[in-house]
């Protein structure tokens, strides 16, 4: 039965590729790209259960199971660089998704194409400049003593606030100068979605003397949700990654309390105290985590609204 | 081609200028009767390799009849990541050299241990007369490199000279304001104050920054006051020792009493406010836009900013000074050059010749060889003026800096030799010199921690719980000096959170194998 089946499925499958092959070449640089990069260096996640030593190599390397596991549980800079992950990530969440859409919205009302063009590309610039500019822009307006942000709240009789070395104003600074780089740059996806909305289904709301108040929010809004649903679902699975790039240039010893992240005590750890082992299996923890986050709000999508990525 | 073209009229020039003792030396330096080849990794400053156009190299090939052919890419931009793909491939060249960071020393121990290098110490013994006498000479150099198991697997490059860091401050502002050089903790208090409140730069506005700093290891170093110490070498919150005992200088007691000082230091403005995040590029700005007042840095770099501000700044003199008084009286210098720098080279097990491997390592450290890897090449870099070499006005006088010039020609790069601090002192401001003379006056350095190598149980140990351990203790400095936790009421804590994360373990290992190590002496 199953080679039946089989034999079968691979018949169908060489008349698809003889009939379509433009469509599988075109496919195949990302399909190669995956194998190269994702699928084959999966073979290397085994040194997390290993005491990896890169002369030996991965296969010459001792199994020690989950002894590195236990190890990152025991760690409570590890437990806190986990928590500080979900609670970055879901202020992210919170704060940074509705933004684009918010402003794709905004865009889609403005009437003169001009001040239009303009706005949208003033919004998406900050997307194109390095983090590293990016975090010398910040360090430099929050400075205590030259930046703007304390000189302006010096006109209001406020004692300049040394933000980068607070560990309450990491968040914050992190989240706000997040938005600001990418917010505009992630509209372009709502954007595009809202241009796909028919434009029968104003002129007959318009017909019926809709407000635009009510156009957005009966209209436009349910005809984009099926995008907002999916990038909420990627958004979801990368609930624990946050870029460490960007973190790395803006945290301090003092703010490690709620800056350190998974990805940069991967990169302490790591990189820098070159344990690739333990880091390995910090990573892979992370993984896992992401698969079970992603599968869920996937299963809820589905139940809830009939949209899913799979 | 144009390679044995200039190494042919490199060695004409030497062999013109060395002429009365080239019928000597020739007999003892050569190693090899035919030329022999060896591979070589070497990968040094992120952006450097070994290379056969070096006219040092070129010297020495024709010396010794060991030709080096370097087998590191340059097209990679980190020596860290040269030097792990190397090991990673498995695939060794025969000898493996440069720099990489902070750890090859114990990469090189650890993968010797592993079988990729071998231990050098039979080879020496027999072979190396040079190094042999180094190594009497510097028994503390032998035991800071060996092994847990007491071999040695590669040859350090072991820099000369003391002293790296010390006490500056703006003696034109000092007499402006009518002040002697402090001498005691209060004494330093007063003059701090002083340069924040009596507009010492003459500007009307209070924008002085009495004490800044550069580096992390500066930021807190005046704890020096209280006797507590920043670290027990170079590198930034190293172990020290005490009396023969290995600890963390940020578990001490004075430790405590130190950094709650410099917290209310810190908070009453005498401090740089950004210490933390101006990050490197503060000494240039406060010096230069007249702001700062006290440093603790570098002898030679923070003493040319005497004449690169001398016609901006009117009067500008910033001068090295003794490390104040601590509270108990003592004085000493807390920063010192490292002794031994976690670079060199070591040979691999694949390697067929590691006698003439070892002659030629030996040949760098005989009196040629340091002179050829400090100095460069006769008649190119440098002149003999009474038996000593001197460099020519054209390398002294060049936009490029010295060391910089002594790279393009193959000297100072980081293989295995022992540097001669007189080619720095040649081109060091005077203004240094003169700081580092009162320094070895003082004779008040304290004891660098050189390091151990652990073996595999104590590594386990050490790497189960020091590196969240320093991480602690890193943000806790910080957050204690911003103010935003007291000392007094947390130090208790601290200590207890430090003992719960295993500190009395990792000391306890590090003891262990300091005692195997140094226990000799």
């Amino acid at each position: 039965m199953m080679q039946v089946r089989l034999s079968h499925y691979m018949r169908t499958l060489g008349e698809d590729l003889r009939r379509d092959w433009q469509l599988y070449l075109l496919v195949a640089p990302m399909i190669i790209w995956f194998l190269v990069f994702l699928y084959k260096p999966m073979h290397g996640l085994q040194i997390a259960f290993k005491d990896f030593s890169i002369f030996r190599g991965i296969e010459a390397s001792p199994w020690v199971g989950l002894a590195h596991f236990q190890e990152l549980f025991a760690n409570e800079l590890f437990i806190r660089s986990f928590w500080n992950t979900i609670t970055i990530s879901f202020l992210g969440l919170v704060f940074a998704f509705p933004v684009p859409i918010i402003l794709a919205l905004m865009f889609n009302e403005v009437q003169n194409a001009l001040a239009r063009r303009w706005a949208q590309t003033i919004v998406y610039l900050p997307h194109f400049i390095s983090v590293v500019i990016v975090a010398g822009i910040v360090i430099n307006f929050l400075s205590p003593s030259t930046g703007i942000v304390n000189t302006a709240l010096g006109w209001f009789g406020i004692a300049p606030i040394y933000f980068l070395t607070q560990p309450e104003w990491f968040r914050p600074v992190f989240i706000g100068s997040s938005i600001w780089k990418e917010a505009g740059f992630e509209s372009i996806v709502y954007l595009a979605a809202i241009a796909g909305v028919s434009p029968t289904l104003y002129e007959s709301a318009r017909v019926d003397g809709a407000s635009r108040w009510q156009m957005v929010w009966r209209i436009t809004l349910p005809c984009i949700l099926p995008t907002i649903i999916i990038m909420l679902i990627i958004r979801i699975g990368n609930l624990v990654e946050v870029g460490f790039e960007y973190i790395i240039l803006l945290y301090r010893p003092s703010t490690y309390q709620t800056a350190d992240v998974v990805s940069t005590f991967i990169y302490r750890t790591g990189l820098q105290g070159t344990q690739y082992d333990l880091a390995t299996a910090a990573g892979l923890f992370n993984a896992v985590i992401a698969f079970v986050l992603v599968y869920t709000a996937n299963r809820i999508s589905r139940k809830v609204s009939s949209t899913s990525l799979w | 081609m144009k390679a044995i073209l200039k190494g042919v009229s490199a060695l004409a020039l030497t062999a013109a200028l060395v002429a009365p003792l080239a019928v000597s030396a020739q007999e003892t330096t050569r190693i090899v009767d035919e030329p022999l080849e060896l591979t070589m990794h070497f990968h040094f400053r992120d952006k450097y390799v070994y290379t056969q156009d070096w006219p040092v190299e070129q010297v020495v090939a024709e010396k010794t009849g060991i030709h080096i052919r370097n087998t590191a890419s340059l097209a990679t931009t980190s020596s860290r990541d040269a030097f792990n793909l190397l090991i990673a491939s498995g695939n060794l060249p025969d000898i493996v050299g440069g720099d990489a960071g902070p750890t090859l020393k114990d990469d090189f121990i650890r993968y010797g241990l592993e079988g990729a290098f071998i231990p050098l110490d039979d080879l020496i013994e027999e072979h190396a007369p040079n190094l042999k006498a180094f190594f009497d000479s510097r028994p503390e150099v032998r035991q800071a490199i060996s092994g847990p198991d007491g071999h040695i697997y590669f040859i350090p490059y072991v820099p000369d000279g003391k002293f790296s860091r010390g006490w500056f401050i703006r003696y034109d502002w000092l007499e402006k304001l009518g002040l002697e050089v402090p001498e005691t903790p209060e004494e330093v208090y007063d003059v701090l104050v002083a340069f924040r409140d009596q507009d010492p730069n003459g500007n009307g506005i209070k924008d002085e920054v009495p004490y800044f700093a550069r580096d992390e290891v500066d930021a807190v170093r005046l704890i020096n006051l209280w006797d507590a110490r920043v670290s027990g070498s170079e590198r930034y919150g190293d172990f020290a020792i005490y009396d023969g005992k290995v600890r963390h200088p940020w578990a001490e007691e004075n430790y405590k009493v130190g950094i709650g000082h410099v917290a209310d230091w810190y908070a009453e403005g005498l401090i740089d406010k950004e210490v933390f995040t101006r990050g490197s590029r503060s000494r240039e700005y406060l010096l230069g836009n007249n702001l700062g007042g006290m440093i603790h840095d570098w002898f030679a770099s923070t003493a040319t900013y005497n004449t690169a501000l001398a016609d901006e700044i009117e009067g500008f003199s910033l001068r090295p000074m003794l490390p104040p008084r601590t509270v108990s009286g003592d004085r000493f210098e807390d920063a010192r050059r490292q002794q031994v720098q976690p670079a060199g080279w070591a040979i691999s097990v694949t390697n067929e010749h590691p006698v003439e491997t070892i002659k030629y390592f030996d040949f760098w450290f005989s009196p040629e060889g340091r002179i050829l890897s400090n100095f460069g090449v006769e008649g190119l870099t440098y002149e003999m003026v009474d038996g000593k070499p001197q460099f020519t006005e054209e390398v002294l006088t060049s936009d490029t800096p010295v060391n910089a010039q002594l790279w393009e020609v193959g000297a100072q790069v980081p293989r295995g030799f022992w540097q001669d601090y007189e080619y720095e002192r040649q081109w060091t401001n005077e203004i240094a010199l003169e700081g580092i003379e009162m320094y070895e006056e003082c004779d008040c350095l304290r004891e660098e921690f050189l390091g151990v190598a652990l073996n595999a149980e104590e590594k386990e140990i050490y790497d189960r719980y020091w590196p969240s351990i320093l991480t602690y203790m890193t943000e806790m400095q910080q957050t204690w000096v911003l103010g935003a936790e007291d000392v007094d009421t947390g130090w208790d804590a601290y200590v207890e959170r430090l003992n719960s994360m295993g500190y009395d373990r990792v000391i306890a290992v590090m003891q262990a194998a300091y005692d195997r190590q140094y226990g000799a002496q």
